[in-house]
C-alpha cells in the first residue's frame, strides 16, 4: 500500500497503528524489522517462515496507547511456540481482553544498538517540525532533544545531533555501543527533509514518534512508530 | 530591483505626505507629526486633511484624500477607528501607504470588524496599510519620523517592530550607543503590511546592512522561515521575540508533542537560518551595534578572544562569562608571551591572555604603549576578536584626556596594519558618577566616530560577539563565504 493510501485508511481512527506506521516509514526508506500480523494464536503456525528468531510480539489495539504498560509487548521469544504462549498470555490480561484487538504484530528483534527517538509535530506558526533525542531518560526526564523546522538539510541534521547534551553516547561513551551518526542523519532526512514524510503529509500528520529507533554502527531500525493524524 | 524594493521605496522615501487628524486649535499628535518631519528636513508637500479648516499650521488643508494636488505616498492617520475605512474609500485610490496610528481595531474584540472593513477598503483602493494601532515610521532617507531627537543621517540598521513604544526605545537608546538606522517601521496589528513584507524589503535594500525585528506573533511563520532560509544570513538578522514560552502543545498525544513549544520553534529558526535571537532589549541593541560595524568572517569564526584593559577581577569574570557564551579567552603561546615580556611592562601587568595593565602602564608614553602591546599580540597571538576594556573610574583625575585618545588611535592603527585579522570592540566601564558618565559619553562618541562598537560592560560585549560568532559558524558550516 502506498503512503497516501495508508494515511487515508488511518484517518477514521485518527492515527496509524504500529503496523501501518511502519509501512509508512518503509515507503520513505526507513528500515523497520521484518514482521507479520497474526489475528490469533492458531494463525502463528507457518506464518513466521519468513522471519528470523528471536521474535517480538506486540498487541495491536486502537484502545491501548502504551502497550508495554499493560503487558502488551513480549521480547526475546525463541520460536513459534513461545510466540503462541506470549499471545495467549496477553489475551488473558484484563486490559487487553476488554480492548478492541486488531491482531498481534510478530517481528524480528532489532539488533543491539543505541536507542534514539525521532519525532514530528506540526507547529501552529511554522508548520511541520522534526525532533531528535536519545532514548530513555534523555528524552523523558532530561528533555535533551533538538527540534528543527522542516525541511532540514544534511548540515541541519548533523547540527541537531551536535546540539544534544548526550551526543557522546552515540560515540560509545563509557564503553557503550557505538551508533552511526550517518544512519541517524539519513533517517532524519527521510522523515524531516525536503522529500521527507513530515513535509509530504504536512496536512494530515499532527504528531509522530519513532521511539525507539535502534541505531548500531551498521544502521538504524525503527522498532516502534506512532503517527497521530488530524 | 526586487518586487519588495519597488513596492516599499515610496514608503521609505515618500514624495508627498498627508496628515489626517490634525487640529486647528491644539497640538494633537498629527500636528506634532507635521512639526517633527519639518524639523527632520522633509521638503515635499504636506497635505493636512480636515473637513472644514482651510489651513492647518500654516499649510493649506483639504477636505478628503481625493482632493490633494498630488497623489499621496504616505498618509499619517490618527482619527477615530470607525472613520478610517470611510476615509480610505473616499481617497479613491490616491494613497499608496496609510499609516493608521489609531487604536480600537483588531486588538480589542469590538474593533475586529473595523479592522476587517479597513482592510477591505484598502484592498479595493490599492492602498497598503501600516498598523493599525502603531506609532509610525522613522526613515531618515525620507525625512519622516514619529519621535523626536533622531538624526536625519541614514544608518545601516533596518528595524521592524510590533510595538510602537519599544520602537521608540530602540531608536533613542540605539542612537545613544552609536546605532544608525536605515529605517524603523512600527507595524502594530500588522493587518495588511506585515513584518515579513518589510523583512523582504530590508533584505533587498542596499542601505540596510543589518536587520532587527521585535516580534510578538509570528504572522505566517512559514513565510518568515522561508525568507530567512533563502537569505542565508547574508545580512545579519537579530530577532527579539516577545512571548516565547517553553510549554509543549496543550493537548499532545505523543512524546514529541509534549516536548515541542514556541521556544523550541524559535531556537530551531535561529539554528537553521542563522538569524540571532536576543533575550532582552539590551542584548538586541548590543548585537545590532556589533553587526553594524563588524562583518562576519565565515572563513575564520571567532575562536580566540583577547581581552586587554585595566581591571584584573573584571578580566577574570569576563573570561568566565565569555566561556559561558561559547567564546574562548585562550592563554597565549610562548612566542606571544616572549614578545610581550620583551616590552618589560611594569610590575602588576599580566601578559597572558587576558592582558591586564594598571592605568600606570597604559599611561606610559601617553598611551602609546598600547600600540606596542597590541602589535605583539597581533603579530604572534592570532586573535579573532579583541576586547579593549577601560574602567573610566581608574583614569579619572590622574590622566590627561589625550591618553585615552592615544590608546584608541593605537588600536585603530594596529587594526589597519593587520586587516581582516580580528574584530575589535571597546568596553567603557563607569561607576554611574555624573562626571565619569559625562566623560564616558564623550569618549564613546569619539570611538563611535572611528567606527568602533562600544559596550557598557564585558557581558554586553560577550553576548554581542557570541552573536557574531554564531553567524560566522552558521555560514562556515554551510560553506557560504
Amino acid at each position: 500500500m502506498n503512503a497516501d493510501a495508508l494515511i487515508e485508511q488511518g484517518k477514521a481512527r485518527g492515527s496509524l497503528d504500529e503496523h501501518a506506521g511502519k509501512a509508512l516509514l518503509t515507503a520513505y526508506g526507513v528500515a523497520v524489522p521484518q514482521s507479520v500480523v497474526v489475528t490469533s494464536p492458531d494463525a502463528v503456525d507457518g506464518a513466521l517462515a519468513t522471519l528470523k528468531p528471536p521474535f517480538v510480539v506486540k498487541v495491536m489495539s486502537p484502545d491501548i496507547l502504551h502497550k508495554s504498560d499493560v503487558g502488551g509487548v513480549k521480547v526475546g521469544l525463541a520460536d513459534a511456540a513461545a510466540v503462541v504462549d506470549a499471545i495467549r498470555t496477553m489475551q488473558a490480561v484484563p486490559a487487553i481482553a476488554k480492548a478492541r484487538v486488531d491482531g498481534f504484530l510478530v517481528e524480528e528483534m532489532a539488533p543491539r544498538g543505541v536507542e534514539v527517538v525521532i519525532g514530528g509535530v506540526r507547529d501552529g506558526d511554522f508548520g511541520p517540525m522534526v525532533m531528535v533525542g536519545l532514548g530513555g531518560i534523555f528524552v523523558e526526564v532530561l528533555k535533551d532533544v533538538a527540534f528543527r523546522i522542516c525541511p532540514i538539510t544534511r548540515v541541519d541534521a548533523a547540527e541537531m545531533l551536535d546540539e544534544l547534551k548526550g551526543a557522546k553516547i552515540l560515540d560509545g561513551a563509557r564503553g557503550g555501543i557505538k551508533a552511526s551518526r550517518e544512519a541517524i542523519v539519513d533517517t532524519l532526512l527521510k522523515v524531516g527533509g525536503e522529500n521527507g514524510l513530515l513535509l509530504k503529509h504536512a496536512a494530515t500528520i499532527r504528531e509522530a514518534d519513532i521511539n525507539p529507533l535502534i541505531v548500531s554502527e551498521r544502521g538504524a531500525v525503527a522498532a516502534d512508530a506512532r503517527f497521530i493524524l488530524g | 530591483m526586487t518586487d519588495a524594493l519597488r513596492e516599499f521605496t515610496p514608503l521609505f522615501e515618500p514624495k508627498t505626505v498627508a496628515v489626517v487628524g490634525a487640529s486647528t486649535k491644539s497640538a494633537a499628535l498629527p500636528n506634532i507629526f507635521i512639526k517633527r518631519i519639518q524639523k527632520l528636513g522633509f521638503k515635499g508637500p504636506i497635505y493636512p486633511i480636515h473637513p472644514t479648516a482651510a489651513e492647518i499650521d500654516g499649510l493649506p488643508a483639504y477636505k478628503t484624500l481625493a482632493d490633494t494636488p498630488e497623489p499621496v505616498d504616505y498618509a499619517f492617520i490618527a482619527i477615530a477607528a470607525a472613520q478610517v475605512a470611510p476615509l480610505i474609500e473616499a481617497a479613491k485610490g490616491r494613497v499608496r501607504f496609510a499609516q493608521v496610528v489609531s487604536s480600537g481595531f483588531g486588538e480589542v474584540e469590538e474593533g475586529k470588524f473595523l479592522q476587517e472593513a479597513l482592510i477591505v477598503a484598502a484592498k479595493a483602493s490599492g492602498t497598503r496599510v501600516l498598523g493599525p494601532n502603531c506609532l509610525g515610521i522613522y526613515t531618515p532617507r525620507g525625512k519622516i519620523t514619529f519621535t523626536d531627537n533622531c538624526p536625519p543621517e541614514p544608518g545601516s540598521i533596518g528595524i521592524i517592530s510590533q510595538s510602537g513604544g519599544l520602537g521608540t526605545d530602540i531608536i533613542r537608546r540605539g542612537i545613544n550607543r552609536g546605532l544608525g538606522f536605515s529605517g524603523l517601521v512600527s507595524v502594530g496589528n500588522a493587518a495588511d503590511v506585515n513584518p515579513n513584507d518589510l523583512l523582504e524589503y530590508y533584505l533587498a535594500d542596499p542601505q540596510t546592512q543589518v536587520i532587527g525585528m521585535y516580534l510578538e506573533t509570528a504572522k505566517d511563520g512559514r513565510r518568515l522561515f522561508n525568507i530567512l532560509r533563502a537569505a542565508q544570513a547574508q545580512k545579519p538578522v537579530v530577532i527579539l521575540k516577545g512571548g516565547r514560552t517553553a510549554q509543549g502543545l496543550a493537548a499532545a498525544a505523543s512524546h514529541t508533542g509534549s516536548l515541542a513549544g514556541d521556544e523550541r520553534a524559535w531556537l530551531a529558526l535561529s539554528a537553521q537560518t542563522g538569524c540571532v535571537l536576543a533575550e532582552t532589549l539590551e542584548d538586541f541593541l548590543d548585537m545590532l551595534g556589533a553587526f553594524q560595524r563588524l562583518t562576519p568572517r565565515p572563513d575564520h569564526p571567532i575562536h580566540r578572544v583577547v581581552l586587554f584593559g585595566n581591571g584584573g577581577g573584571t578580566s577574570v569574570l569576563a573570561t568566565d562569562f565569555f566561556a559561558r557564551v561559547g567564546l574562548d579567552v585562550i592563554p597565549f603561546e610562548a612566542p606571544t608571551l616572549g614578545a610581550l615580556a620583551a616590552l618589560k611592562l611594569p610590575p602588576g601587568s599580566s601578559i597572558t591572555n587576558p592582558v591586564d595593565c594598571p592605568v600606570g602602564t597604559l599611561q606610559q608614553d601617553e598611551g602609546r604603549v598600547a600600540q606596542k602591546i597590541l602589535d605583539a599580540i597581533y603579530s604572534h597571538g592570532a586573535p579573532d576578536a579583541l576586547v579593549v576594556h577601560l574602567n573610566m573610574v581608574a583614569f579619572a583625575g590622574r590622566t590627561k584626556p589625550e591618553v585615552l585618545d592615544n590608546l584608541m588611535q593605537a588600536v585603530v592603527r594596529v587594526q589597519s596594519q593587520y586587516p581582516n585579522q580580528s574584530h575589535f570592540v571597546l568596553v567603557l566601564r563607569s561607576d554611574g558618577d555624573p562626571e565619569i558618565e559625562a566623560r564616558k559619553r564623550d569618549f564613546r562618541a569619539r570611538a563611535v566616530a572611528l567606527g568602533i562598537p562600544v559596550f557598557d560592560e564585558m557581558s554586553n560585549a560577550g553576548r554581542a560577539l557570541a552573536a557574531l560568532a554564531q553567524v560566522e559558524r552558521f555560514r562556515r558550516a554551510r560553506k557560504l563565504a
